[in-house]
């Protein structure tokens, strides 16, 4: 996504997080992870989790009594981005909507519960209801199907940058014509087998075995949850008298190595960005290179916004949570950055314009 | 006129299939009928039916890392072949992207143990590793890492059609500026999983498939891998690149319609195609032959035919449609590239191969169902199509490089 090419505006946001389904910006307020009840834990485990709720009590009429969470959360969060956007859909041509959704995990719960049939009946006995629940993109299937939406749709993932391509593909595919709008979605559900792989790895921080408050003592707290945006090509927002714009997205690039300070200068085209975000991905450590890089593009005079560690926890697809909950922050408006790097596989940089 | 900036060209094809590695066994082997189809009982014990696998997958990969799962390695190889099919030296990759396509991931290094007491088999020797290659995107960082290529990296996962979009995807991605060039393909092993998932979904045919026929019974699941590099034709013809094949026009719909079955009438397919034609420039008398999905199963292939039907409508003869899964089966992840790669030979050769085992065509008027001889005739312009569930459909047109 080159800067040369037409903006595409941000016109809606929807979530289904710890901070519960929720239309729009995130309210400024205190979390706390809570603690897992779902499987059978030694001693004290949390996270930031999900807190149930029923899915057709925010989105009426809608049925998910035969989704896994993440499905249902994409639903759900898709209503809220739509709703918050203005956007009725039977007044657009649904052929020409895509659907880009950003997982690391995909339908982890559904994939458990499929090997847990293996081991009780077999590979020869196991559900056949489940198995197609099981891809990743599942989740963007149903969001296509529950609206009704033929245009491209598209499961991707990268690492550490899974909700940055997300945006950047998406953006893409509004410039390159294939699509009017398009519903980006990343997010990802806590199951055993993740969090296991968390603990047994030695990542979790301290906070998630007691109740002390969150901070900053190395490893991560796990989250789950999932965002959409709602994203138009700048020209149709600005024709559509209903619409919102939270930001512009005026380039994108993610690289797995070679030089970022250079690549993103060459992003920018001269611009200096007053504001970055970092979109971390789970690992503290990746803070202060996000930083160091941030510096060096925008000067020290930049303002910059930490990572919170409800989105951290999403790792790889938490980059629209950082993007929401900063806006949620009332940012000042102007160019802004959103940053995050990896130790070893490179970084991801958009270039917004707030508005 | 051709904008070289806009135009994106095909300049090298890496294949791991049942055939062996590279291009040239899989183009001998289905030029001489071979189908590599075998008993599933002979490679998974326990499991009954017809699959097709790469045998020699353990000897090629035995330098890789032990973190590579079986997608990774069939993913690395294919990318290597590739790389190697170009003529470049692996310099010339430094800065490529990558946009790996998969379903399974690192499922085929997991068994059933990790959900019975996950802690637990994480803590047995290696079980992290094998953990840690759980995800989709693993795959296409196993091909970076390997190659030390340190472009932009996208995994992609939409069930069947994953391959082509892939391909579909790192198009768009080139003429974004994301890369000069783009290693674009998907990997698909076969493991338990995935045996047991179609099993457990009747779509299995026992014996070997036959797509399109009135009396198919159901798809055999394959394996193995195909990666394209791609690139703009001024990147090409700057660095005096040998082009293969041209990326004329490409398309991703979704049928919006049943979780697993595509929409009775193709109607997802048929727009697909129909946007991919506008994209080329082209008019469906210019397509001389369609690389189908054609997985055997009644409801695609008959959905399939319906699509063609509604696309082709209007042309001159019936379209040419064949289904190459008869050869070497359904790659899930990988189909589409793989089916890519096969399109591109079409092009490049100048032959259409026909469906294997095809005796009784469903009926389907606008359709030349390609059966019996390999036919031989200049082909300037050729489709591959690619449908998954969730109702995902990918259409690719590709020419030839010679003009």
């Amino acid at each position: 996504m080159t800067p040369n090419l037409p903006a595409v505006t941000i016109t809606g946001i929807g979530s289904v997080s710890p901070y519960g389904p929720l239309a729009g910006l995130i309210p400024q307020c205190s979390l706390q992870p809570s603690a897992i009840t779902a499987w059978t834990t030694t001693g004290l485990r949390r996270a930031f989790l999900v807190q149930p709720f029923r899915p057709a009590s925010v989105v009426p009429g809608l049925k998910t009594r035969r989704l896994d969470r993440l499905s249902a959360w994409a639903l759900v969060a898709s209503s809220l981005a739509l709703k918050d956007a203005g956007i009725d859909l039977s007044q657009v041509d649904r052929s020409r909507v895509a659907v880009v959704f950003a997982t690391a995990f995909g339908c982890v719960d559904l994939t458990e519960a499929f090997y847990l049939s293996a081991a009780a009946n077999g590979w020869n006995g196991t559900d056949p209801s489940t198995f197609p629940e099981t891809l990743p993109s599942a989740p963007a299937s149903h969001v296509s199907m529950f609206h009704g939406l033929r245009g491209p749709n598209v499961t991707v993932s990268n690492k550490y940058f899974a909700g940055e391509t997300a945006l950047i593909q998406a953006a893409s595919l509004l410039r390159h014509g294939q699509a009017d709008v398009a519903i980006v979605l990343a997010g990802d559900a806590l199951a055993q087998t993740l969090y296991s792989w968390y603990e047994v790895a030695g990542l979790l921080s301290p906070a998630c075995y007691n109740s002390d408050p969150v901070s900053e003592a190395g490893g991560f707290i796990p989250c789950e949850g999932i965002a959409a945006l709602v994203m138009e090509l700048s020209g149709r927002a600005n024709i559509r008298p209903d619409a919102r714009s939270y930001a512009r997205i005026r380039a994108g690039r993610w690289a797995a190595g070679g030089h970022p300070g250079e690549i993103i200068r060459q992003m920018l085209g001269g611009s200096v960005p007053s504001l970055t975000v970092c979109s971390g991905n789970g690992a503290p450590c990746a803070t202060s290179p996000t930083i160091a890089l941030a510096r060096e593009v925008s000067g020290d005079a930049a303002v910059i916004i930490l990572p919170l560690a409800v989105a951290l926890g999403l790792a790889g697809t938490g980059a629209l949570f950082h993007l929401i909950l900063a806006l949620s922050s009332r940012p000042v408006n102007g160019q802004a950055l959103l940053l995050a790097t990896a130790a070893d596989s490179g970084f991801a940089a958009l270039l917004l314009e707030l508005v | 006129m051709t904008d070289i900036h806009k135009t994106i060209v095909v300049t090298g094809i890496g294949i791991v299939s049942p055939y062996g590695m590279g291009l040239d066994y899989l183009q001998a082997g289905m030029l001489s009928g071979k189908s590599c189809l075998e008993p599933t009982k002979d490679v998974y014990p326990g499991f009954e039916g017809t699959t097709a696998q790469v045998r020699e997958l353990a000897l090629l990969a035995k330098n890789f890392s032990s973190r590579y799962s079986r997608t990774d390695q069939l993913a690395a190889l294919a990318a290597g072949d590739a790389m190697a099919n170009s003529g470049c030296d692996r310099a010339t990759f430094r800065e490529s992207g990558v946009v790996m396509a998969n379903t399974v991931g690192g499922l085929t290094e997991i068994d059933t143990g990790i959900a019975e007491d996950p802690a637990e088999w994480y803590r047995r020797p290696g079980g992290l590793l094998r953990g840690a290659s759980y995800p989709f995107a693993h795959v296409a960082d196993a091909v970076g890492e390997h190659f030390g290529i340190r472009g932009p990296r996208c995994a992609i996962s939409v069930a069947c059609a994953s391959g082509a979009m892939a391909i579909a995807l790192a198009a768009d991605m080139l003429l974004d500026g994301a890369a000069p060039i783009i290693l674009a393909g998907g990997s698909d092993p076969l493991c338990p999983f995935t045996l047991s998932g179609f099993n457990s979904l009747r779509a299995l045919d026992p014996n070997p498939c036959t797509p399109f026929d009135q009396n198919r019974k159901g798809l055999n699941l394959g394996e193995g891998s195909a990666v394209l590099v791609l690139e703009t034709l001024a990147g090409a013809t700057a660095r005096n690149a040998n082009i293969l094949a041209v990326l004329r026009g490409w398309a991703m719909t979704n049928d919006a319609f049943h979780p697993t079955a595509p929409q009775t009438q193709g109607r997802g397919l048929a727009d697909c195609i129909r946007l991919s034609m506008e994209m080329a420039e082209v008019s469906g008398d210019d397509i001389g032959y369609v690389n189908a999905h054609g997985t055997g199963t009644p409801l695609n292939d008959i959905a399939e035919a319906n699509a063609y039907e509604t696309a082709f409508r209007g042309r001159n003869h019936p379209i040419p449609v064949s289904s190459t899964k008869s050869y070497f089966g359904h790659c899930l992840g990988a189909a589409g590239a793989l089916e890519a790669a096969v399109t591109i030979m079409a092009v490049r050769s100048g032959v259409l191969l026909p469906t294997l085992r095809l005796t009784d065509p469903i009926e389907s008027p606008g359709v030349d169902w390609l059966r019996g001889e390999v036919k031989r005739q200049p082909l300037p312009l050729a489709m591959s199509a690619s449908s998954g569930f969730g109702g995902s459909n990918t259409v690719l047109i590709f020419g030839s490089g010679r003009s």
